[in-house]
């Protein structure tokens, strides 16, 4: 079908290595330096790792609690800052009441709205550079419009202090009752976010049709590593340790909320314990400790409370997605539709774009997206891993596989019937897209050919099984990257860039380019990451880290081969004097004659050492890919094949297999990519059967703010995972024609296991998450 | 506003109402004076800055402080300070370093046990103490005895191989 879409790419990287060969031949023209390595690369096989399983270079660090976090920090004088969340939703604070509070042991200040200072909101930002969900500061009014929302910061010497004076402070507040009711209405105009044909029109006339609506929870990120800022304060200059995903756009914020140069801010963060989003940007807590740190002249440590993360630092909202399908007898789909609300916080229009894939996902005529946003009170939802497109997958590929049941029709020919030949929504041609071949290659690794139809048939070991499958997509771009590169000579290279490992592997990723570029054991690469003062990198989100940092990597290691050959032919003391540098090349460590293999050569190091050069530097930027009118429309995909045990006398539900099927180009490191996949279906069996952040009408709290109440899947909730990459790498991101892996895994599991449940049970849950009551009914 | 606290002879604030405990973490001694309130969680990461243990919950349900007392595995945020006078104390520090892994942390890194890292000195020291307890053969036995651990990366079927791959070594 459309597996044969990379076939332009690829000739155009075998017309590359062509023209290299041509340019070989030709002494007096100058070929561009980015030419070389590939020049070098067809004249002898190459040490490399990329694409091989590779342990990550930080790992000794991180096993043995040498990895440095941000709440690791410990600095003299230091203090502990404890917010004061407020205990109402609506309302507004009459009277703070700090006396005892200040007081007690140990404490330097309960700072407030009348005394921490000015701080400052953020300018609107579309790029990604200065971007914050929520743009209001901390206490800058005294109106409550979520439960838990700072209302006061407590300071003391140590954290028990902190804490008690936290709780000693008394907050008077005149409550209205809150809006937290998950049932969604359009607050304003819906609008309209694609559309072509006329769906309503199609829907109407046709004989076969679904329409449903469906629903996903609320869900809080809970990553493992509590939000915090340790902020040093040095009489002009602040550093800031964070926990963020994106040190270069958390500055960029901090900077205009503190009201500081941007040479008086540096924020650092060497090692993050996993984002899924929840520390993409800066929250409210970054600018109390940072005014409190400017205040009292001293470090300040501020850990956000697990149960504060329910509130104080993003969640995924809740969706309300209908989805109207209709189709021919033979499969065809004639018209979709889809209409969708999030829940958002008062102050914040955070739009959770459900219809993010439904445009381009299936062929149809006829089709119309809308998004509505539901204001409630509630912290300020975020990105959590897939934004959009997660749960709007649910939606969707729940509602194709009840369309299969309705024509009687096996879900994955559905799909294949289904399958475009361009984006119908950007009317332009696919990049890369092998959706239906991981289809065929994961029903084939499942068995899904062995699978009867009929509700509750298929058994083992007493247990009803439950087959299920669904598709996934997710976006592939970049964004704007600077990285520098070091050749040291002492044979080592350092390569920098102020973007961050958030636990995805790039510090290895990173020294794999950088020893496939240079032909060099990655434990000659020191990579340095995660600090402000670093060449600008990317944000750590929307699966883009790799794609967007390998061509400025390459690009700067082009630059300092470069001076290293120039530095190699003009010195008199090294065997390459008086060479012209088009004939030299740098291959596998070695500088040499093209026309002799790179044993031959000299060390890169032994060349510097003759010239007494003690490093080489090049830097590079490459730009993101959001801007500029777009050629194709580029995607990763992927599949997931579930089963799921029944055992109706208990009401027990199982997730017993997980095949996946992943197409996102080249995996760069596929240990840490398996287990990036493998992670992701982990979370997706959350979301279907365990998450949901459940607020309580009458307060508005987030009642199961705990990790005993809010329940994340454990080891024992493992089924069997079997992850396979389709690998068919697409060059138009980078040379590698590697995407991103992060959020892909995710998408589309829910349903698979929905789908899975519904063929054990004969029961179609449409509100996520799956509870065992659900279960308990009658079929549907 | 209020008065600094005053300050010890070690140069630190003096904490108002603090005790003397003596702690004996990875076979060294530390004899300190603590706040009643503070957990062996904080007094080892705050106290003492030995930074590997670390809170993921500070309420004994995520197992990321889990560390080794008198051979047995307890959530450290669980646990007061003052309770562990004289008790031998293990945390990942305890393990092995960087170039002298313990078998379980260099199976760990073969394995690709983990992602982010925050939760995995937790994870290491419950599967340190699991290596001494009575627990079956099976993955399903590893992963039910790892299951007061979470890692929200969902690293979960490599930490079972590496324990795996050290079990039957061992």
């Amino acid at each position: 079908m459309s597996d044969n879409k990379d076939s332009n790419p690829k000739q155009k990287q075998s017309a590359d290595h062509k023209q290299s060969t041509n340019q070989k031949s030709s002494t007096d023209q100058k070929p561009p330096a980015n030419q070389q390595p590939a020049q070098t690369a067809v004249l002898e096989p190459k040490r490399t790792s990329v694409g091989h399983e590779t342990r990550r270079i930080d790992g000794p660090l991180k096993v043995t609690g040498k990895a440095v976090y941000t709440s690791d920090h410990n600095f003299p004088g230091m203090v502990y800052a404890v917010p004061v969340g407020a205990t109402i939703a609506n309302g507004k604070v009459t009277k703070i009441d700090a006396a005892e509070a200040e007081k007690m042991p140990g404490v330097h200040a309960i700072y407030h709205r009348t005394n921490i200072g000015q701080l400052f909101r953020v300018a609107p930002d579309s790029t990604f550079t200065a971007y914050t969900d929520e743009p209001r500061p901390p206490l800058e009014d005294d109106i409550i419009r979520y439960y838990g929302q700072y209302v006061a910061l407590a300071v003391a010497d140590t954290f028990e202090q902190a804490k008690a004076a936290a709780d000693a402070v008394k907050v008077t507040y005149q409550e209205e009752k809150p809006n937290v009711s998950p049932k969604l209405t359009a607050d304003d105009k819906v609008k309209v976010e694609s559309h072509r044909g006329d769906a309503q029109k199609a829907f109407d006339s046709a004989a076969i049709k679904l329409d449903e609506t469906y629903t996903t929870a609320s869900q809080t990120h809970n990553v493992i590593e509590l939000h915090a800022t340790v902020a040093v304060f040095d009489g002009t200059k602040f550093t800031m340790y964070e926990t963020t995903q994106g040190v270069v756009n958390h500055k960029n914020v901090l900077v205009q909320v503190l009201g500081v140069d941007p040479e008086n801010l540096q924020v650092i963060s060497k090692f993050l314990g996993s984002g899924f989003g929840s520390k993409i940007t800066p929250w409210s807590h970054c600018a109390l400790a940072g005014a409190a740190a400017r205040k009292l002249n001293r470090p300040v440590k501020l850990v956000v409370s697990r149960k504060m993360s329910f509130h104080a630092v993003g969640h995924r909202p809740r969706t309300q997605q209908r989805v109207r399908l209709s189709a021919q007898p033979d499969g065809k789909l004639t018209s979709i539709q889809h209409d969708y609300f999030n829940h958002t916080s008062m102050l914040d229009d955070y739009k959770e774009n459900c219809g993010e894939c439904t445009s381009y996902l299936y062929s149809t005529p006829n089709l119309r997206i809308t998004s509505a946003l539901s204001r409630r009170n509630v912290g300020t939802p975020t990105s959590m891993r897939g934004p959009g497109a997660v749960p709007g997958l649910f939606a969707t590929e729940s509602a194709m596989d009840e369309l299969a049941i309705k024509l009687k029709m096996d879900p994955v020919k559905l799909r294949i019937i289904n399958e475009p030949t361009i984006d119908e929504g950007l009317n332009l041609p696919f990049a890369s897209r092998h959706l239906i071949g991981c289809y065929k290659q994961g029903a084939d690794l499942f068995g899904w050919d062995q699978r009867d139809p009929r509700i509750g048939s298929m058994k083992k070991n007493g247990l009803t099984l439950g087959w299920g499958t669904a598709g996934a997509s997710w976006i592939a771009e970049r964004f704007p990257a600077e990285v520098a590169i070091q050749l040291n000579n002492d044979g080592t290279a350092r390569v920098s860039s102020a973007t961050q490992d958030i636990g995805t592997g790039t510090y290895t990723v990173f020294a794999q380019v950088v020893g496939d570029k240079l032909g060099i054991p990655i434990e000659k690469v020191e990579v340095v990451l995660g600090d402000t003062s670093l060449p600008a990198g990317p944000l750590s989100g929307g699966s883009m880290g790799i794609a967007s940092i390998i061509p400025a990597t390459t690009k700067a290691i082009e630059k300092a081969v470069d001076t290293l050959l120039t530095a190699a032919v003009q010195s008199p003391l090294t065997k390459f004097s008086g060479a012209k540098k088009t004939e030299l090349a740098l291959t596998n460590g070695n500088v040499h004659r093209k026309d002799q293999p790179s044993k031959e050569g000299v060390p890169f190091e032994t060349v510097m050492q003759q010239v007494n050069l003690n490093k080489i530097s090049g830097k590079a930027s490459s730009p993101g890919t959001f801007s500029g009118k777009k050629q194709s429309s580029m995607h990763s995909y992927g599949v997931h094949f579930v089963e799921v045990t029944w055992q109706e006398e208990l009401a027990r539900l199982r997730v017993s297999r997980v095949v996946t099927v992943i197409d996102a180009g080249k995996i760069m490191n596929p240990k840490t990519g398996r287990n990036q996949i493998e992670g992701a279906i982990v979370m997706g069996l959350g979301m279907a059967l365990f998450e949901g952040t459940e607020y309580e009408p009458t307060k508005g709290a987030p009642i199961n703010s705990s990790l005993a109440d809010y329940i994340l899947p454990v080891n024992a909730d493992m089924p069997k995972m079997d992850v396979h990459f389709l690998e068919v790498p697409n060059t138009e991101l980078n040379e590698y024609g590697a995407r991103g892996i992060g959020e892909i895994g995710l998408a589309g599991l829910a349903p698979a296991l929905a789908n899975a449940v519904h063929h054990a049970t004969g029961i179609r849950v449409r509100n996520l998450p799956i509870r065992i009551e659900d279960l308990m009914g009658e079929s549907t | 506003m209020v008065q600094e606290a005053a300050v010890g002879a070690d140069g630190k604030p003096r904490i108002a109402g603090a005790m003397p405990v003596t702690l004996k973490i990875n076979k060294k001694q530390y004899s300190i004076e603590v706040d009643p309130r503070t957990s062996l969680l904080d007094c080892i990461r705050e106290n003492l800055a030995i930074t590997g243990t670390k809170k993921g919950c500070d309420h004994g349900q995520c197992g990321a402080c889990t560390v080794i007392v008198n051979g047995r595995r307890i959530n450290s945020c669980l646990s007061l300070a003052l309770m562990h006078d004289g008790d031998e104390v293990t945390t990942v520090e305890g393990l092995g370093d960087p170039d002298h892994m313990h078998p379980l942390q260099d199976a760990f890194v073969e394995c690709d046990a983990y992602q982010c890292g925050y939760c995995t000195s937790g994870q290491l020291m419950s599967a340190a103490a699991l290596l001494t307890e009575q627990c079956g053969h099976s993955d399903d036995d590893v992963r039910e005895a790892m299951s007061g651990n979470i890692c929200r990366c969902g690293a979960y079927a490599n930490i079972v191989s590496a324990i795996q791959q050290v079990r039957s070594k061992s």
